[in-house]
């Protein structure tokens, strides 16, 4: 016996993401580090910070963290993104 | 009622559930095929139109809606008597205060618990005695799976997608109660939140596992509670230390002798809200010494009021255990409670 049912999934609402075009290279660039705000982040942001300065030359980091690491970004955080040719974010536990 | 879902077609029942299986849109678990008919009685039911907003899911913007509620009501084995329950729950756990992302995405690995209070717990044959925490009956089992499966479909809330807990707990599973009001000698958790008398209700709150508790030697008010703060304590210092909403459970042999004393569900929390409590130098005796810091003699508080605790009347009549069921992250997710099938604030 044939049994006809439905989608459960979200389906018709997986949007389309497109990501942001890439930087060619980031010599002088203004790059900013978003920390979800764990103890862990500050290390591993910092060793970032420092391969992107020395290894990729970029001109300036801006680090920012969240104040609540299981909650999406606050919207003022974000306010001068318009000034920043690429933004890193990560989680540390 | 036009629906608006993709539809799919399998040979037989056998073949349904390993279509479901491999498109890993069940929880490991058979489930009841979600037929137009299954779902248009769901929907029917709570007179709510396929296309009906339930919610946005404000992380991914994500729109819940009454038809793919209804979907994954109807695999969980809910009745369409089950359905508004569920769809109170989401309601509830859309609200923000709930931090619905966060709770189901979290390494913490908590759980959604529900509560329900009210006339529908008899309608629907929800009992609130025996094996109250798990599997106790037919509709809490339904109606808390159905609320983890929605969140698999709907919000990828899946092992290893959006739910990145390490090691999650049985309550992922279906985690729903309702309170044993008729047995109760209190006032029932929904009123004591603001629901007015009479009606039915929700409370949600991402949950930890609860963690089982024995005192059957007193019967002094102050002595029981002395044991579930003992617990509580614990919790902050093995597992969080933040305060938040945490949820007692009190069984018939235990509510017997608050009773006797006369004591409330309020007098109940304003003595848990004085003496849960740790110091953080307490940290140093289950191997957390290096986090005290120089902040060894700072005092914590399980609960920031003693309205944060929740007091939940359940459990078989004999035997003198109880539970504490902690918070997933102190109070950054808050427990919620929704009216079912009313709007209690709409003026």
């Amino acid at each position: 016996m044939t049994i006809r049912f439905l989608d459960p999934t979200h389906e018709a609402d997986s949007r389309a993401f497109v990501a942001a075009p890439r930087l060619a290279a980031l010599d002088g660039a203004t790059v900013a580090i978003i920390s979800n705000g764990k103890k862990s982040t500050k290390p591993f942001f910092d060793a970032i910070e420092a391969e992107l300065k020395g290894r990729y030359r970029v001109a300036s980091v801006v680090r920012l963290t969240k104040y609540n690491y299981s909650a999406p970004v606050e919207p003022e955080l974000l306010k001068e993104a318009a000034k920043w040719h690429a933004i890193i974010t990560g989680v540390g536990d | 009622m036009n629906l608006s879902s993709k539809s799919y077609t399998a040979d037989d029942f056998a073949a349904v559930q390993e279509f479901f299986h491999a498109r890993k849109w069940t929880d490991g678990l058979p489930i009841v095929p979600p037929t137009e008919a299954a779902v248009r009685a769901c929907l029917e039911w709570v007179a709510m139109a396929p296309d009906h907003l339930v919610g946005i899911e404000p992380v991914r913007e994500r729109a819940i809606t009454a038809e793919k509620l209804a979907i994954n009501a109807v695999m969980a084995g809910c009745l369409p008597m089950h359905f508004p329950v569920v769809v109170a729950a989401f309601t509830a756990m859309l609200q923000e205060p709930f931090l619905l992302h966060g709770a189901t995405a979290s390494t913490g690995g908590c759980a959604i618990l529900i509560v329900v209070n009210g006339p529908i717990r008899d309608e629907t044959g929800m009992d609130g005695t025996f094996n109250a925490l798990a599997a106790s009956d037919r509709a809490s089992t339904a109606i808390g799976r159905a609320v983890r499966l929605t969140l698999y479909n709907l919000l990828d809330v899946r092992p290893g997608a959006a739910d990145r807990a390490t090691l999650g707990h049985p309550g992922k599973i279906s985690y729903c109660l309702a309170e044993d009001e008729a047995n109760s000698p209190w006032l029932p958790l929904c009123e004591e939140r603001g629901i007015p008398t009479g009606l039915s209700a929700v409370t949600v709150m991402a949950a930890g596992a609860p963690r089982q508790l024995m005192n059957e030697w007193t019967t002094r008010p102050e002595e029981i509670l002395d044991t579930f703060v003992a617990e509580i304590r614990a919790n902050m210092l093995n597992y969080s230390i933040w305060p938040g909403n945490y949820a007692i459970v009190l069984p018939p042999q235990l509510r017997t002798h608050f009773a006797a004393a006369g004591w409330s569900k309020a007098d109940i929390r304003r003595y848990v809200f004085d003496h849960a409590r740790v110091t953080r130098r307490e940290w140093a005796a289950c191997g957390k010494g290096s986090v005290v810091g120089d902040k060894a003699d700072k005092v914590y508080q399980a609960l920031p009021a003693a309205d944060d605790l929740l007091v939940i009347a359940a459990g078989g009549p004999a035997g003198g255990f109880g539970a504490v069921i902690p918070p997933w992250f102190g109070p950054k997710s808050r427990a919620v409670t929704v009216a079912i099938g009313a709007c209690v604030d709409c003026g």
